[in-house]
């Protein structure tokens, strides 16, 4: 039983962190219907950036700020020089974020070098709590937490606040919200800084608990995030959290059990969604998968 | 109509010829290598135009397709004897496994939007490549292994690379004519319809699936055969045949050279593994070079925004329309004289 719990947490923080990163990647599909491939690398840009800062600053805190900024400055970019482009022309997007996804891959190489880098663990979250014969990674639990902050902010500010409004309505009907007076145009590019920066502060998160980060870990985890969004459903956060949460449980509990099957066990969760319910567990009206 | 295109058929043998004498003039092992290497990547490339350029369907997993290849004809060629009937039970075995996967995924997926396709393939040939590392028993994993082509009676050792290089570019130039005959057939027209409106070719009384379907299991069956290629050129296969690179590297030389084109993924292939080549040895002149993807990727990005049609189509888009305004003038001055 004890176990089974240390499992089921291990797993649970392996899901909210998939969360961050599937999360900025539904966003930005959801409510603009860009699906950008170079949302892993924003991802490892935001593992690096973090160890850096916090290792410059000496400061946890800074360092996870610091890779927010870096995500956000990245996420304009991407818009304005990447997406802008190819507004509408889901091949065309597909094919220039993909080109971008190996740029900034090997611009990490470049700036940081191509070794595998040490992450470190902040002090305050170092060892672990023990309930009876529980054991609890106190990092683990800060990742939790954050991800569950995480995602009712996100879930209320979309559901109930003007800006969800006007986004999903944008995306509706852009030109009738233009004419409304609202600069649909930026808040696009909003949406994209956001989505970029849950990516970043996804790696930045996702450093010390590994241990050590590398250029391609972008990839690996894109590939991961796009597995979650296919399960949970375009579009949909409470979907991103509970298809992460199964896919972050299913790795860990096989990953113990039946190793070999670790990873294949993703893609079958995947393909048994997309024979049965390909439209995935969650699907917001308005985001149509045809 | 006719006429042009058989001026285009003979250009494209006359070269064939040439690229064919090439070998006895130049007799040089890493030349030959080089020019194996662009013939096989030419092939895995053409089958990629298939889906993206003709059908418009993005695919990153098209690297299994090319892994399947090799292996299937490694394991066979080194677990039977090294004949050629154990070598053309490689290409069997490869073609029906291939063919099954690519009709798997197709069915699975094409039926959803562009995106879910890509994603389909890409984390499969992640799956593939994972348990391509793990099955070290059969295949090796990363350090892979080498196995022996059958030997062919009258031929030198020295010459056995010259045997390959034909063998290659045979395999090219007839896989070439018979793609270019499938996309130029009635098929391939339905194909680059469902490309630009699939709505419209289904109001026409199409069903789009079976061509979707159909046209991923043939570009899947002839990147295996790429692959095949691959691994009897080099008598070695390892895991890195799975590697999403191999994906990466059809795309940028079928987006670069032109998508659409057929030619285009040809001349992509060659661009790309020369840059490969003379970019390696810059490595030592500033370490940039070493980076070259940075460059390729930039390079891509740039093409995708302003010369979407790649080299080929540009150039074939240029003298399409020159020719436009020529017949334009001649119409012009036939009615001036009227």
């Amino acid at each position: 039983m004890e176990l089974f719990i240390n499992l089921a947490i291990n797993g649970i923080a392996m899901g909210m962190l998939i969360f961050l990163i599937a999360s900025g990647l539904t966003l930005i599909f959801g409510l603009m219907s860009v699906l950008n491939f170079a949302h892993g690398g924003l991802f490892a840009w935001g593992a690096y950036s973090g160890v850096f800062f916090y290792v410059l600053l000496d400061n946890f805190w800074l360092g996870l700020l610091g890779a927010i900024v870096t995500g956000l400055l990245l996420g304009w970019l991407t818009e304005l020089l990447i997406v802008r482009p190819v507004y509408g022309n889901h091949i065309r997007q597909i094919l220039i974020t993909l080109g971008f996804m190996l740029v900034l891959t090997e611009m990490l190489k470049v700036v940081f070098g191509p070794n595998i880098i040490n992450a470190p663990t902040p002090e305050m979250f170092q060892g672990s709590w023990m309930i009876g014969d529980i054991t609890i990674i106190k990092y683990r639990a800060f990742i939790i937490a954050v991800g569950l902050i995480l995602f009712i902010v996100m879930y209320s500010v979309l559901k109930y606040s003007k800006i969800g409004l006007i986004v999903r309505a944008g995306v509706m009907n852009k030109d009738m919200i233009q004419a409304l007076g609202v600069n649909i145009k930026l808040v696009f590019v909003l949406v994209f800084m956001v989505g970029s920066a849950l990516a970043a502060l996804g790696g930045a998160l996702f450093a010390p608990s590994s241990g050590a980060i590398y250029a391609e870990m972008g990839l690996e985890f894109g590939i991961f995030a796009f597995i979650v969004v296919i399960i949970g459903g375009m579009g949909s956060i409470p979907g991103s959290l509970l298809a992460a949460l199964l896919v972050g449980l299913a790795n860990t509990f096989t990953a113990y059990y039946m190793p070999i099957l670790s990873m294949v066990v993703t893609m079958i969760i995947m393909l048994i969604v997309l024979i049965f319910r390909p439209q995935g567990l969650f699907n917001i009206s308005g985001v149509s998968n045809k | 109509m006719m006429k042009r295109l058989q001026t285009s058929t003979w250009v494209y043998l006359l070269i064939a010829f040439v690229l064919m004498l090439l070998p006895f003039v130049k007799d040089d092992r890493w030349f030959l290598f080089l020019m194996i290497q662009i013939f096989v990547f030419a092939i895995f490339a053409m089958s990629y135009d298939l889906l993206l350029g003709y059908t418009g369907i993005v695919s990153f997993g098209h690297a299994m397709f090319f892994g399947i290849g090799a292996y299937s004809v490694a394991v066979t060629m080194s677990r039977l004897d090294s004949t050629f009937s154990s070598f053309l039970l490689g290409v069997v075995v490869a073609v029906i496994i291939s063919g099954i996967v690519a009709f798997l995924a197709g069915v699975l997926t094409l039926k959803l939007k562009s995106h879910y396709y890509a994603m389909l393939t890409l984390a499969l040939a992640g799956m593939f490549l994972y348990i391509a590392e793990r099955w070290r028993s059969v295949t090796g994993g990363n350090d892979g292994f080498t196995f022996r082509i059958p030997e062919l009676p009258g031929v030198l050792q020295d010459h056995r690379n010259v045997v390959i290089y034909l063998f290659t570019l045979l395999s090219m130039v007839l896989l070439f004519f018979g793609m270019k005959r499938l996309t130029e057939s009635p098929l391939g027209r339905v194909l680059v319809g469902i490309r630009e409106n699939d709505q419209r070719v289904e109001s026409l009384g199409f069903r789009i699936m079976p061509y979707k379907v159909l046209i991923s299991v043939v570009s899947g069956v002839i990147a295996a055969l790429a692959g095949v290629l691959y691994a009897v050129s080099l008598r070695f296969v390892n895991t890195q045949v799975f590697d999403i690179e191999v994906t990466l590297d059809a795309l940028l030389m079928t987006i670069i050279g032109g998508v659409g084109t057929l030619v285009g993924p040809i001349l992509g292939s060659a661009i790309m593994n020369l840059s490969h080549h003379f970019l390696s040895d810059l490595a030592s002149v500033h370490w940039i070079f070493q980076r070259w993807v940075i460059l390729f990727g930039i390079i891509f990005i740039l093409v995708v925004i302003f010369f979407p049609n790649g080299i080929v189509g540009t150039i074939q888009k240029k003298m399409h329309e020159r020719k436009m305004k020529q017949r334009v003038k001649q119409v012009e001055k036939q009615s001036a004289k009227n």
